[in-house]
């Protein structure tokens, strides 16, 4: 499978022609088109070989690498003092010259990352699970966007082809609020996604959410999750 | 107006400040907590990194995202590490890496010039850095279309241990340092 690993390890054409340049120790001014051309595209045969889809980007480029050819071997008039030879390499050049400046300055900044990492600020919290913490502990507060986000992806998890349905009854908010209440039963937490998955109508997911909001400006529950995505609880404040 | 030394009770103000707080420490929060201070922020950093120096403290205060932030010293990261039992907080994929330099150097740009620099499709790596705060949208080009234009975070600058934009290594420099050392690209690694 070594095959397999070689090819990921280009991020994409350019990438894939900057390592002929490389290998071979080409001047990225003067390239050989038609040896860098069999090159690339004896490659992409390869790929095809072993079933892999070739991307988009690698044809592409394939296809301006034989325009580039083409246009080699077609006789070019004599260059003037106003009119220097158009080389017909120059666009790929630019672009190569390009993304070797981008690669090198990714390599650099992999390597400032590196190092800053080595230096730890404050405020890092030990969230690490199993090590005898609750991590319920140590949750952020939840934004208003994250919420939503939880949100829609329910309402995107929900068959479509349900008909929409009309309540013949108006879902009132102050019974959704007990509703969520008596979910928490005699705990003090309960999350999210348990207080939606009871909940089957649009309009009653709708009310449902409002009825969470409610809760959290009367302040009779926070909301709290520990990472970006991850589960969202609801906590019940203590009275005082 | 010739800056007098920073008086022992300033050092002492602001190194409580830095213990406090994990967000880099400004000119301007420092000119809030102080309330017309006698001397410059850079001036008490220096005194007290000095002071840092002389009594070999195991941490240090860096200039990032454009204040002063306190944090531990290189040497300490095995421990650091094996107290918080994970990796470091930022590890970014090549592709990942690529688009966030022509983002960084390029700024404000649009997808379609990250796409052609590249020369590959950078949809889901941008969503990626976007997700992680690294890069925002930074407002709209007045072109066909009017395409998202994307800007580097201070996040971003806090990642890489930058003060600001212009602490970015000049491409010039990394072609000198890269050039120099430049191996063959690593091509089939067994793994597994």
């Amino acid at each position: 499978m070594a095959y397999r690993i070689h090819l990921e390890n280009f991020e994409g054409p350019l990438d894939l022609l900057l390592y002929f340049i490389q290998r071979d120790q080409i001047d990225i001014y003067d390239i050989p088109i038609a040896h860098i051309t069999s090159e690339y595209l004896s490659y992409l045969d390869l790929m095809e070989s072993l079933s892999l889809t070739v991307a988009g980007e690698f044809i592409l480029l394939a296809a301006t690498l034989m325009h580039i050819k083409a246009r080699m071997l077609l006789p070019r008039p004599e260059p003037t003092e106003d009119e220097p030879i158009d080389d017909p390499r120059r666009e790929l050049v630019q672009l190569l010259v390009e993304y070797q400046h981008i690669k090198a300055a990714a390599e650099r900044l992999r390597q400032l990352g590196e190092q800053r990492r080595n230096h730890y600020p404050r405020g890092i919290v030990i969230t690490q699970e199993g090590n005898g913490v609750d991590p319920g502990e140590y949750l952020q507060d939840v934004s208003l966007y994250q919420l939503m986000a939880v949100f829609k992806e329910v309402m995107d998890r929900r068959p479509r082809n349900e008909p929409l349905q009309f309540q013949p009854e108006p879902i009132r908010l102050d019974e959704s609020i007990r509703a969520i209440q008596r979910a928490f039963g005699s705990g003090g937490r309960i999350t999210f996604r348990e207080v939606l998955r009871k909940v089957h109508h649009i309009p009653e997911l709708v009310v449902t959410f409002l009825a969470v909001l409610e809760l959290m400006r009367q302040g009779v529950i926070t909301v709290e999750q520990g990472a970006p995505f991850a589960e969202i609880y609801l906590h019940k404040v203590a009275a005082k | 107006m010739m800056e007098s030394a920073p008086g022992e009770e300033t050092l002492q103000v602001v190194e409580a400040l830095l213990m406090a707080t994990p967000e880099p420490l400004t000119r301007a929060r420092f000119n809030q907590c102080l309330e017309r201070p006698e001397v410059s922020l850079e001036a008490v950093i220096e005194t007290l990194r000095l002071r840092f120096e002389e009594q070999k403290r195991p941490v240090q205060i860096v200039f990032v995202d454009g204040g002063y932030q306190l944090v531990t010293k290189a040497e300490y990261q095995p421990y650091l590490q094996r107290l918080f039992q994970k990796p470091g907080r930022l590890s970014l994929t090549r592709a990942a890496l690529e688009t966030i330099a022509v983002v960084a150097y390029r700024q404000p740009v649009t997808k379609l010039e990250i796409d052609q620099i590249r020369g590959v499709n950078s949809d889901s790596t941008i969503k990626t850095l976007l997700e992680r705060e690294l890069i925002n949208i930074a407002g709209r080009e007045e072109a066909m279309g009017r395409p998202l234009l994307y800007g580097t975070t201070g996040q971003f600058l806090q990642a890489f241990g930058l003060g600001n934009l212009s602490d970015m290594p000049k491409l010039r420099e990394i072609r000198e340092i890269m050039g120099a050392t430049e191996s063959p690209t690593p091509v089939v690694h067994e793994t597994e």
